[in-house]
């Protein structure tokens, strides 16, 4: 269902940076380069009118999802541990939210938040949390971070799990479809690492990113996961 | 009717002088015990003991003899002329961190604040570890008609009108963890009485804000109509 929406959310991929290039026009505006600024501005409009959200429309979903995702996307723990998505790639966020709409990712909750948005909703979301930095919640053991780090880093040469670093970046940024670690709750970390292959790529006849990370999480040790989970989440 | 006099806070309430200046000597009996036997090294176990609140079970026993006078059997709840909640099952964080914001004055409630403020840190963890481990049936009398809505509510939310699943924060069986509170079982009256009146009543002491603030675009969000549903819904539950 609704994979009509799909044309529409990749048109909306280059959103972001619009939205920030807006902002920089605004600036502009303001120190008097009006010419220009207007008529890119009218420019953006023209392309695609969809990627009108109203901010009060917008400031309201922000407010829904902070309820469970914490203040500024933090995260937060409910009864499950609730991600953080501040600072998260747009590319993935986005992403996430349609593997939830076609149940490669299943969660009904997650089901049921995602399938009204609109394209253009989904992808103001996407760049407003990418430009939240609040600090990460905390709450891991610090005495694993040693542990983590190294995982992180290095990886497992013996145990053919690759170094973190070379996908999710040497601070846990994130880049494009790779999510930002960074931050994110450790609980939440060690519960998708080991339980990968229920959660994520669930749609067989629509196969998605979420594959490499299968062996990963396989080769992993709990004892592993737990170190390099309390490592990235006291990341800023 | 009986929902919308709550509305006020400030509204006078009985009060138990006699059972809080029994508890205050209790306290002291308690402290001064602890500290005769602090003077022997062996008496470290008994403090240990002492601060997990099980050393005083006759002060305990009494004091959640007290609790249940208007909480009702085994903290099941009770319609007094308010409709007084549910303490059983409780999660334990969520239970202490009330009995404080009443202390605090965060949640305004005078006849709470009375009863709390006397309550030793090690009664508090007791009172909270007892009433956890209770589990009476509901109390029952919601009316039925809604729990199918309810149940929707809770699992689902109303995407549309930004009310996010209940079910996210308070679990699929509405248990609660940590800080958030179980909701099973709760009476319907208190939680309608609750919800809609959420900003009034809880995050009252602007300079120490609480986790109360999360919960306030959810009430404001819903119906009265959704949250007589969910509330319904979540009275049955077990």
């Amino acid at each position: 269902m609704n994979l009509g929406s799909r044309p529409g959310s990749r048109r909306c991929e280059a959103q972001p940076h619009r939205l920030r290039a807006a902002t920089n026009l605004g600036l502009q505006l303001a120190s008097a380069a009006l010419v220009v600024a207007t008529t890119c501005a009218t420019a953006t409009h023209a392309e695609d009118s969809k990627a009108e959200v109203p901010k009060q429309e917008l400031q309201a979903k922000m407010a829904y999802c902070e309820v469970c995702h914490g203040p500024n996307g933090q995260g937060f723990r409910g009864f499950y541990p609730i991600p953080r998505l501040a600072g998260q790639q747009p590319e993935y966020f986005e992403n996430q939210l349609q593997a939830f709409i076609e149940h490669r990712r299943t969660n009904n909750i997650m089901f049921n938040v995602a399938h009204v948005l609109s394209p253009a909703m989904l992808t103001s979301l996407a760049a407003n949390f990418k430009n939240l930095e609040p600090k990460p919640l905390g709450g891991a053991p610090k005495d694993l971070m040693a542990a983590g780090k190294k995982i992180y880093e290095e990886g497992i040469a013996t145990a053919e799990v690759p170094a973190c670093a070379s996908c999710h970046g040497p601070q846990a940024k994130g880049d494009g479809q790779f999510p930002r670690l960074a931050g994110q709750l450790n609980d939440y970390v060690f519960s998708k690492l080991t339980n990968w292959e229920k959660e994520r790529g669930q749609n067989p006849a629509n196969p998605d990113a979420s594959a490499i990370m299968a062996p990963v999480a396989h080769n992993l040790t709990k004892p592993q996961i737990e170190a390099v989970a309390a490592y990235v989440s006291n990341l800023e | 009717m009986g929902l919308f006099a709550m509305a006020k806070p400030a509204e006078p309430y009985p009060d138990f002088p006699a059972a809080a200046a029994g508890s205050r000597k209790r306290v002291r009996r308690m402290v001064n015990r602890v500290g005769l036997q602090a003077v022997l090294p062996a008496a470290m176990l008994v403090l240990v003991v002492s601060a997990s609140g099980r050393a005083e079970s006759g002060g305990l026993e009494a004091k959640i003899q007290y609790c249940q006078d208007c909480h009702g059997p085994s903290g099941q709840g009770y319609r007094g002329f308010y409709p007084i909640p549910r303490l059983a099952g409780q999660q334990t964080e969520y239970f202490e961190n009330q009995l404080r914001a009443f202390v605090e004055r965060r949640r305004p409630n005078n006849v709470m604040a009375n009863v709390a403020h006397v309550l030793s840190p090690s009664m508090i963890s007791a009172l909270a570890a007892d009433f956890r481990s209770f589990n009476p049936p509901p109390l029952g009398g919601a009316p039925r008609r809604q729990v199918a809505e309810g149940r929707r509510i809770f699992e689902d939310g109303l995407p549309g009108a930004n009310v996010a699943a209940c079910a996210a924060c308070h679990g699929p069986d509405a248990m609660g963890k940590g800080q958030v509170p179980r909701l099973a079982s709760q009476l319907y009256p208190y939680l309608v009485k609750v919800l809609t009146n959420w900003g009034k009543e809880r995050g009252q002491l602007p300079a120490h804000p609480d986790t109360s603030f999360i919960m306030a675009p959810v009430a404001h969000s819903l119906t009265r109509a959704e949250i007589e549903a969910v509330a319904a819904y979540l009275s049955y539950l077990k």
